[in-house]
């Protein structure tokens, strides 16, 4: 690399101010909410497309390598510099250019966050449905670059359903659009969808054009608690049979229900068994009409059901199961919540087994696991806690953990649900992708990025 | 450097607190976010970074609380930031300003370095007790910047048997929020208040509020002066103002001591009230506190000018029950008056 005082007073030339190199900055970027560390040389917070470009120009020239980082939620090391160079803090570039409601879109940088975006949109009636339990936190971008998802997606799908264009920076600065105004077009090869899940790996996004949706005008929530995760997932299944697609159909299993209990000791839930949330949105009298089917439907099975009557508890549940994940030294102050095998997900059918095996790995490496996750699309959340002060209970964990995501493979599912893979899944891609799909990968990488100077090391790429 | 690793890992690092933190909202940087003050820490703790640019990060937090409200972990960064400083102080890793404001505090008794006559507000000190029920503590800020509003404080509270002390000194609020020990001053102050044997201590500053009730190792109640005004207002000939007015929230009177209801008790007793957009807990910093006023005026000035945004529409008057609150909005307002509650009340009983 050339001299570093000369790159830095390049990249200051572009942005000003804005950019840092100072230890204790880079300290406060060397990760994201994963394990995964990596120091960076320099901080950037560009404003603009033009600036990302020229930014990006002086790093292809010196083959510097530039990770891009949104809020630096993500829990799989995607953010970090694992190789240092440039973090590229896209979080400034956070204006809603264009609410274009008659065509349902609206246009936005990526450092926009989905919350106030919502916030913004709720006046004219839509909604950006894509809901991590990060929304109020993450960003567009890092949504994108990792097709997050959450507790809605079983009916609304995952961020990939709702981009429509991206304007993206290559890494030799050139700015390219994927898409367009068109809710559909079936011409040319879909970047659009290739660089939805990239992480940062073949381009920086500057801009996203966003398809939304009608705000549904009512919601009711039914609360069903069953013997087994088994039987639960029987139900789902019936559910679904039915004709019938809650908006959200959520597991959490007895640890989870305490660790709730004590975010919000006025949360009101069945004491024993595996609970499932219900959620239906649409009209008065459809939710009413699909509410009562569930009802009916667990009726036979369930160890207790009960519908939530006010959207405040409504609202207080889904807040307390937004921060579970987190939570867990509410319950027991010596332990600390650890993202590692946290995302796994399995074809529908197969949950309860994936449930009974994780319980089997929890037991066989004495660490305990929080267990809850979206059963209505095979996806679950592994929340294992330790005491971090322990080495032992470290070592114990990363044996769990790949046992975890080894069990997801084996049972013909995925290492990620919607988290990504960044560093800390890089491991498993080619086990579970096969060497030709990565090869095809890799020479993907080589056309966008020859000089592989974006997010190096993830992805396995 | 003595920090415990244990608490400080608590941490996460799921940037809940980037919602919140307002001190990142103004800068963007992660440095000036919770979380990434908790990492310097971390990093200081492993021995990794001990330059005099941490305290860029660590001097810049109010210490507001609002990522306490908001953090899942349950940890309270505050406090951590307040240890840190500490740690750092006593390598004599410190600022400029931090400097002046112990040789101030220190050598004179008060922020200010003043060597004026603390008590220049009291117009009679023939009214001082030597035994009383209350003392009005009054608080630097109070004393030798607003002295009109101590002046009106001790007049209504006088009627309630209240007294001041007769050599009150800073009451080690700014040198705890900034790392340093404050233990000379509250030694003198308990011996003083042992003197006058009072029941209670009624302050209208929040920064003395938390610090005579947090800090102090005495068992004396401490009483805000709105809580104390409020349960006497059956007692206090308050007519009832034309005004509409608003309240905001001290963060170390609301989120840190949960003293919510009883200002706005007051408050709705004298004129028609309405609630700022951010209240009680998540009402949003001033920007004054936690050092940040003295350190980095600029930054402060720009939180308050944040706070000003969630007035309400038509409202003619802010209140607040803070004089450093009171301080730094008024610095920023050109249209709407800034009053401290005391004032409010003392308006209604002209
Ligand atoms: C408490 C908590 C709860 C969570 N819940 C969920 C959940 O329910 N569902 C879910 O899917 N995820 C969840 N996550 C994970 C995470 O929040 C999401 O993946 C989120 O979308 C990441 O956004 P970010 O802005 O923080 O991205 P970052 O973590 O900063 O980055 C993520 C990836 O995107 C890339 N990137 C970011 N911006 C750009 C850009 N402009 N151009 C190109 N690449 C870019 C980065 O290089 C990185 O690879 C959760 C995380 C936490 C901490
Ligand atoms: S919210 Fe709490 S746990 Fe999360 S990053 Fe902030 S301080 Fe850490
Ligand atoms: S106390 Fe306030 S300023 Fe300090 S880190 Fe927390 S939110 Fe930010």
């Amino acid at each position: 690399m050339k001299g570093a005082i000369q790159i830095f007073d390049r990249f200051h030339e572009i942005v000003n101010e804005r950019v840092r190199s100072s230890l204790d900055e880079r300290f406060c970027y060397a990760s994201d909410a994963s394990q995964i560390e990596g120091l960076p040389d320099f901080v950037i917070r560009p404003k603009s497309t033009e600036e990302v470009s020229r930014i990006l120009m002086i790093c292809n020239e010196f083959e510097i390598p530039v990770t891009a980082r949104g809020a630096g939620t993500g829990l799989a090391g995607g953010a970090t510099p694992v190789k240092g160079g440039v973090v590229l803090d896209m979080s400034s570039m956070n204006n809603i250019i264009e609410f274009d409601i008659e065509n349902l879109q609206v246009i936005v940088e990526p450092g926009v966050v989905p919350e106030k975006l919502n916030r913004t949109l709720k006046s004219s009636g839509f909604f950006f449905p894509p809901d991590p339990g990060s929304s109020a936190i993450c960003t567009i971008g890092g949504m994108i670059s990792n097709n997050s998802s959450g507790i809605h997606c079983i009916k609304y799908g995952t961020t990939r359903n709702y981009v429509l264009d991206l304007q993206v920076v290559l890494a030799d600065g050139r700015v390219i659009n994927t898409g367009s105004k068109v809710l559909k077009s079936s011409v040319g090869y879909d970047l659009t969808r290739l660089f939805v899940g990239s992480e940062g790996t073949l381009g920086i996004i500057t801009r996203a054009g966003l398809k939304i949706m009608p705000l549904p005008i009512a919601k009711r929530l039914v609360v069903a608690s069953f013997d087994s995760a088994v039987i639960a997932g029987k139900v789902v299944i019936q559910i679904f049979s039915a004709g019938i697609i809650p908006s959200a159909c959520e597991i959490l299993d007895n640890t989870t229900i305490a660790v709730l209990k004590r975010c919000d000791p006025n949360l009101v839930f069945p004491n024993l068994g595996d609970i499932i949330l219900f959620e239906v949105d649409g009209t008065d009298n459809s939710t009413a009409e699909q509410s009562y089917r569930i009802i009916e439907i667990c009726a036979p099975l369930a160890q207790s059901i009960r519908e939530v009557s006010s959207k405040t508890e409504m609202g207080a549940i889904w807040e307390a199961r937004r921060l579970v994940g987190a939570a867990i030294s509410r319950l027991d102050p010596t332990k600390t919540r650890v993202y590692a095998g946290e995302d796994v997900g399995v074809p529908i059918k197969q949950i309860p087994i994936l449930i009974k095996k994780i319980q089997e790995i929890s037991e066989e490496f004495d660490i305990p696991a929080m267990k809850y996750g979206h059963i209505g699309d095979g996806s679950l959340h592994v929340a294992l806690f330790i005491d971090i002060m322990d080495p032992d209970q470290w070592e114990r964990l990363k044996r769990a953990q790949e046992k975890i995501h080894r069990t997801a493979i084996e049972l013909g599912g995925t290492v990620s649900s919607e988290h990504g893979v960044g560093l800390a899944r890089a491991i498993y891609m080619r086990d579970q992708l096969g060497n030709d799909f990565l090869e095809i990968m890799q020479s993907i990488k080589r056309t966008f990025d020859p000089k592989g100077i974006l997010n190096p090391g993830k992805l396995s790429l | 450097m003595n920090l415990d690793l244990r608490v400080i890992s608590k941490c996460i690092r799921c940037g809940n607190c980037r919602a919140v933190c307002p001190v990142f909202e103004e800068e963007g940087w992660e440095s000036a976010n919770t979380r990434g003050r908790i990492m310097i820490i971390k990093s200081l703790a492993n021995g990794h970074n001990q330059s005099p640019e941490v305290l860029e990060s660590l001097n810049a937090c109010t210490t507001c609380g609002l990522c306490i409200e908001n953090c899942p972990a349950g940890i309270n960064p505050p406090d951590l930031v307040e240890v840190a400083r500490r740690e750092l102080a006593s390598l004599g890793i410190m600022t400029e300003v931090q400097v002046e404001l112990h040789r101030n505090i220190l050598g004179a008794g008060n922020t200010f370095g003043e060597r004026l006559d603390r008590l220049a507000w009291l117009h009679d000190r023939r009214v001082l007790k030597k035994k009383a029920d209350y003392i009005y503590f009054a608080g630097c800020l109070a004393s030798f910047r607003n002295p009109e509003i101590s002046s009106k404080a001790f007049e209504i509270l006088s009627r309630f048997g209240a007294t001041v002390l007769q050599n009150e000194q800073c009451c080690g609020s700014p040198l705890i929020r900034t790392g340093f020990d404050a233990s000379p001053l509250i030694e003198h102050n308990l011996r003083e208040i042992d003197r006058v044997g009072a029941g209670a201590i009624i302050t209208g500053c929040a920064g003395c509020y938390t610090t005579l009730k947090n800090d102090y190792p005495s068992q004396i109640d401490i009483i805000s002066i709105s809580e104390f005004l409020a349960d006497h207002l059956q007692e206090m000939e308050l007519r009832r103002l034309n005004l509409q007015v608003t309240y905001h929230d001290p963060c170390h009177l609301g989120r840190m001591n949960k003293i919510y209801e009883k200002p706005r008790q007051l408050i709705e007793a004298i004129c028609s009230f309405e609630e700022m957009v951010t209240n009680r807990k998540d009402a949003r910093c001033c920007g004054g506190g936690g050092g940040v006023r003295a350190g980095y005026k600029d930054l402060s000035l720009r939180l308050a000018r944040r706070r000003l945004d969630d007035i309400p529409q038509g409202v003619d008057c802010i209140i607040t029950s803070c004089p450093l609150c009171l301080r730094n909005l008024s610095d920023v307002s050109n249209d709407k008056k800034v009053m401290d509650i005391v004032e409010l009340v003392a308006l209604s009983m002209e």
